[in-house]
């Protein structure tokens, strides 16, 4: 038997490995702030990562000789109260700091995911998961940091646990109502139809196809998360002196905001750069990532 | 017919319960979405079933195949009863029956590539290795009329005539005995409709499929359909084979949807039944017959009395009090050429298929 033969060729597409990665980081890199953002942010963790070798003094290191020099040539962000040097103090900081934010988004994005699908997908454990995740949503991140460290001690653990119980109810949300769209989808009932396993289903079909929302909204939490992180530092919930963290950095300098300022505003202007870097780079990557921005 | 029939729908019912409250659920009502529906589809045959939107038409589809629980009713598949078969049970059951999508747009995961779809039911139901799922997976991509190279594509780079190919491959991937088609036509434009009503038709001939054809399109229904199963508001109202259908329907919602078919010859004047208002919601569905609100015959016995399904001619089957004595609208009579363009494309379209196949 013959079939239909069909008229309609393909235009040859350059892009034929669909959902191109090369072409999202193209499209990236076409937006300016998007790749400035980028540069930023990967110079910002390299020399976290190579810290040791980068930093030009040790960060514990104090000098009582040099106790609050304001940015010069040899110290060229100052020193701190106890003549550290702020400039390696920073850039360990953002060790911890950008370990929180990390620690943050995976953990709690990958529980709170997890959360959001599953309600998405069986319908009986929808209203139970959400309203579990409401009553998480209705406590303040910091009021879990004093909770979480007041039962377990201060300390950057705490800070983890208080930012994942922040970050879970978020991205649970986002991620059901990502996956809600999906359901309603007919490719899911074709996969039912066809006898897919709920494993299979709720992977291939659900997850995969929502997993770039809730990306998205990840990168777009990073900074949130940091930002959290620092304030919890700043309060004293999170690493203990001298261990170097951004947000408890500003914290001491405080206490010498009039004698020497800067030694409170570098580390929070560090930590603006980091929020605002994370934010734009997230704010991009939905911009390519999401269809219903492009035009 | 001494054959089991493929399909024997024994009065199903589909009730959904709407309720309120988070914790304490309680139930405020019920929509009766199908209600009592009995047929049976026998090998090799087409039934269509018609009806407005939100008549219930695609929920019986889905009760067939278990894409949802029944409240009540039986379905039988080649005598086997499945409306309580079991997880493991359903899914051996998923090899014989298939369903093809209406939208074709998004009925394809668009994350798997048409190779992978294709491979898919395969590899859900343990049949062949890797290579020959990809074997039958090129051979099912020319079953449809697309080329075996596109299994590396992936939906988004097909035209919606292509993707419903795809789904239509899809379906048979697995041999079944019986595709439910949901409204497999009705989101594609007409030329297109006529090259998938062909290629259902053409496939059901070689593999000896068995059809439940959803639709609304009555043209489409008239050209592929061997029985016609008329719907409204969850209950059957008529049942017949396709020629008495359309050339003496009895129930009055049959009238109207026929007369509803576009004539493209200005010259035919013919008054057309119109119905008032809408169709009444499922979930307070009127008493009686539940065409009463509508129908112009109505009578005091309609409203008080639910009619049933009584047997008219041998295999013609209506659920009205007074079909005997209905005036036999004249619109009927001409019906039969109503659909003209549509089957002068058909038409056109397999002679010269007929052409392509003799010259090959």
């Amino acid at each position: 038997m013959s079939v239909e033969a069909l008229e309609t060729p393909f235009a040859v597409d350059p892009e034929a490995t669909v959902f191109a990665r090369a072409g999202i980081m193209r499209r990236l890199a076409r937006d300016r702030v998007a790749a400035t953002a980028a540069v930023l942010l990967t110079g910002i963790v390299l020399a976290a990562v190579f810290a040791p070798w980068i930093a030009p003094y040790d960060p514990y290191y104090t000098d009582l000789t040099k106790v609050m020099q304001t940015p010069s040539a040899q110290h060229w962000f100052g020193t701190d109260n106890t003549g550290r040097d702020i400039l390696s103090r920073i850039i360990f900081g953002t060790r911890s700091t950008l370990m929180l934010g990390l620690v943050g988004v995976i953990v709690g994005g990958l529980l709170g995911g997890v959360l959001g699908i599953l309600a998405a997908y069986y319908r009986r454990l929808d209203g139970w998961i959400m309203r579990l995740v409401d009553v998480m949503l209705a406590f303040p991140a910091i009021l879990i940091g004093l909770a979480v460290a007041a039962i377990f001690g201060a300390g950057l653990t705490a800070v983890v646990i208080a930012l994942v119980v922040a970050t879970v109810p978020d991205v649970a949300r986002v991620a059901r109502g990502a996956a809600v769209g999906v359901m309603g989808q007919e490719f899911m009932e074709a996969g039912r139809a066809v006898g897919v396993s709920d494993g299979a289903l709720i992977w291939r079909y659900l997850t995969l196809n929502c997993i770039s929302t809730i990306f998205v909204f990840l990168t777009l939490r990073f900074g949130q998360i940091i930002l959290i992180g620092s304030a919890l530092g700043f309060l004293g919930m999170g690493a203990q002196p001298p261990t170097a963290e951004l947000g408890m950095m500003a914290a001491q300098g405080r206490d010498f905001l009039f004698m020497a300022p800067h030694i409170a505003t570098i580390p929070s202007f560090a930590i603006f750069v980091i929020v605002l870097a994370a934010n734009l780079l997230g704010d991009a990557f939905r911009d390519v990532l999401d269809p219903r921005l492009q035009t | 017919m001494s054959e089991v029939p493929v399909l024997q729908v024994d009065g199903l019912v589909k009730h959904f319960q709407v309720s309120r409250g988070i914790i304490l659920r309680r139930q405020v009502g019920l929509v009766r979405a199908v209600e009592d529906v009995s047929f049976e589809i026998a090998r090799g045959e087409t039934l269509a079933l018609v009806g407005e939107s939100g008549c219930g038409k695609s929920t019986t589809g889905r009760l067939v195949l278990r894409l949802m629980d029944p409240t009540s009713g039986s379905v039988r598949f080649k005598g086997e009863e499945i409306a309580n078969l079991g997880k493991d049970a359903l899914r051996r059951l998923r090899r014989h029956m298939q369903i093809i999508f209406q939208d074709p747009y998004a009925s394809l995961n668009p994350r798997m590539t048409v190779g992978e779809i294709l491979a898919e039911p395969q590899r859900v139901h343990d049949i062949g290795d890797a290579a020959s799922r990809e074997a039958r997976g090129r051979e099912l991509l020319e079953i449809v009329g697309l080329l075996p190279e596109h299994a590396s594509r992936y939906p988004h780079q097909f035209s919606g005539g292509q993707r419903q190919r795809i789904g239509i491959a899809r379906a048979l991937a697995v041999n079944p005995d019986l595709i439910i088609c949901d409204e497999p036509v009705s989101a594609l434009d007409v030329s297109i409709q006529a090259q998938i009503v062909n290629l259902l038709q053409n496939l059901q001939q070689r593999f000896g499929l068995s059809y439940l054809f959803i639709a609304h399109d009555l043209a489409v229904v008239k050209h592929i359909s061997d029985r016609v199963a008329v719907m409204y508001l969850g209950k059957l109202v008529e049942i017949a084979d396709k020629k008495t259908i359309y050339a003496r329907p009895l129930h009055p919602y049959t009238h109207a949807l026929l007369s509803a078919i576009p004539k493209p010859d200005p010259s035919l004047r013919a008054k057309r039944v119109m119905l008032q208002g809408d169709v009444p919601s499922p979930f307070n569905p009127p008493s009686g017959c539940r065409f009463h609100t509508r129908c112009v015959h109505a009578q005091p016995r309609c409203s008080a009395e639910e009619p049933k399904l009584r047997e008219a001619a041998p295999g013609h089957r209506v659920a009205c009090h007074f079909f005997e004595t209905l005036p036999v609208p004249v619109i009927i009579a001409r019906a039969g050429a109503a659909n003209g363009k549509f089957a002068e494309r058909l038409a056109a379209f397999e002679a010269a298929k007929e052409k392509r196949t003799v010259e090959v």
